[in-house]
């Protein structure tokens, strides 16, 4: 199972996306847990991820998350904004799973 | 265009960088954030104790009863929610930095009540609700960054009692906090008699007169706010969540302006401010979130016919209504977007001065200082903001037109523009 943890200012905006992500998985017969948080909870649920995304509206943070990324060890980047403006599950999908398989 | 564009990217990034990772402002948004449901619940009640017409309904006298009843519930959140917010600051601080949080929590808590007043009109052993509510909120931020610090200081210093082993862990670290929580408070406790011996007698009174009022009689004024709007809209056309890097600067003041438009509505005084942090939430941003977009798919629903327009509509208006519009500021797009640069900076401006000055020469109610949820949906969050006023409404209803009407052109112009694009690609398909 992959487990994939968005992060946006209050997880509101990200968990749009969860849902469609969670469609375009269920689609692929993949098996996956997707969850979205606030930013200021995302360091603590890292350690339960296998990757971590980031709303670009936020992209700010990334650094700060790198930090603690590198710690638990998981890949983590900022969500295209096209693919986010348009809620595009397939997109992110096919990026959380190019980041989980190279590491 | 483009590169003066990645030029301002550059200089905004590490802007939006440095006030979103400060070590302090993180722990003061956070805070907030810890004050907040106890906030809310303080405000559900301040809007059921003032339904319109029940006293017409069950009498003077009974209504009188009724809202004594119902009193305590934001006398002991909202009326004091600084305390909270103290609280909230401290742990936060330690947090950050591995420590053991709750006791920052609790000497930041303590500190703050050592610099309080303890006696009111000669009453000893009273400690007034105005002290921990709008008037102590800038020396609470200010006495927990500063007792956080010193704990932690005093914990790296090492200057804890050393237990034997064999002692449970549970009780040496008791003890271990006993040493920098007394050296904290002892600090405190000295500030404040030093303060006692000046003209302005407590540090409350010096940190109020010197800073908290004059900060907040500026963010109170039409000028700072327009600078703060502007700059949560130019934060976001970069794609920069703009109202967490502005508001972790000026929640503090708006925080206080509400708090003393709160005291004055439940003390039925007219109401003192206008800018308040719901001003800024329900009347400024609070129509579908930043630059007011559900005037904005209102609009797309209305005069487009492109279809990648209409498409968004679908997508971003049911999120509009609860105020998320990430899809319509990445969808849209307006992010990087020269076409709507325009109306996304000037519709919020002209919003803000429109609301100002129908609040203050009376047309619109002013906010009544509870805080209604970010996500309420607009009109519904008009009429709550304002102590259940249906001018309120009506208020975020004119800046729903102004806004629809100020886009309508350049979202005409964005429509022709996809519209022709999709024809082409249809002509050669």
């Amino acid at each position: 199972m992959k487990k994939i943890l968005l992060a946006c200012s209050s997880g509101m905006s990200t968990s749009l996306l969860v849902t469609k992500m969670e469609e375009e998985a269920a689609k692929r017969g993949e098996e996956v847990k997707i969850w979205a948080v606030a930013q200021d909870k995302a360091e603590h649920d890292m350690e339960e991820a296998d990757v971590l995304l980031i709303g670009p509206q936020m992209r700010f943070m990334k650094k700060k998350f790198a930090v603690t990324a590198e710690k638990v060890g998981i890949p983590l980047d900022v969500i295209d904004p096209v693919a986010y403006g348009r809620v595009d599950g397939a997109a992110v999908l096919n990026k959380a799973f190019d980041l989980i398989e190279q590491g | 265009m483009n590169k003066f564009m990645s030029v301002l990217e550059d200089i905004l990034l590490p802007i939006a960088d440095k006030l979103n990772n400060n070590r302090y402002l993180t722990a003061l948004r956070n805070g907030f954030m810890v004050a907040l449901p106890l906030i809310i619940f303080g405000s559900i009640f301040v809007v059921i104790a003032n339904l319109p017409f029940l006293d017409r309904l069950i009498g003077e006298e009974a209504y009188a009863t009724y809202q004594n009843a119902l009193g305590p519930a934001s006398a002991a959140t909202l009326s004091i929610m600084g305390l909270f917010v103290i609280i909230g600051i401290g742990f936060k601080m330690v947090e950050q930095r591995g420590g053991e949080a709750i006791y920052g929590g609790v000497v930041a808590l303590a500190s703050f009540l050592v610099l309080t007043p303890q006696i009111l009109e000669e009453t000893a052993g009273v400690i007034p609700t105005s002290a921990l509510g709008a008037e102590g909120m800038f020396l609470g931020i200010f006495t927990a960054f500063i007792s956080a610090e010193l704990y932690q200081l005093f914990v790296r210093k090492n200057l804890t009692i050393k237990m034997p082993a064999g002692v449970p862990d549970a009780v040496s670290r008791s003890f271990s906090a006993l040493i920098p929580i007394t050296l904290t408070l002892s600090i405190f406790l000295l500030i404040r008699i030093a303060f006692s011996f000046t003209a302005f007698e407590t540090v409350q009174n010096f940190i109020y007169t010197l800073i908290q009022q004059p900060l907040t009689a500026l963010g109170s004024g039409l000028p700072a706010t327009i600078i703060a709007v502007l700059l949560i809209q130019v934060f976001w056309f970069f794609g920069l969540h703009g109202q967490i890097i502005i508001n972790s600067v000026f929640d503090p003041i708006w925080y206080s302006l509400n708090e003393q438009n709160l005291s004055a509505f439940q003390a039925g005084e007219p109401l003192p401010n206008i800018v308040t942090k719901q001003f800024m939430d329900t009347f400024i941003v609070g129509i579908g979130g930043s630059g007011m977009t559900l005037a904005v798919i209102a609009a797309i629903f209305v005069v487009t016919k492109s279809r990648q327009l209409r498409e968004l509509g679908k997508l971003g208006g049911p999120a509009g209504i609860f105020n998320v519009n990430e899809p319509v500021i990445f969808g849209l797009p307006i992010i990087m977007n020269p076409l709507v640069i325009i109306p996304w900076l000037l519709a919020p401006v002209i919003v803000a001065i429109v609301t100002y000055f129908a609040m203050d020469l009376g047309f619109a109610p002013k906010p009544a200082g509870l805080i209604v949820p970010w996500t309420t949906p607009a009109l519904l969050s008009g009429y709550l903001a304002t102590g259940n006023n249906i001018m309120g409404a009506v208020m975020q209803l004119i800046n729903m037109a102004i806004v629809f009407v100020i886009w309508l052109p350049f979202l005409k112009v964005l429509d022709n523009q996809y519209y022709r694009e999709e024809q082409s690609v249809q002509a050669t398909a």
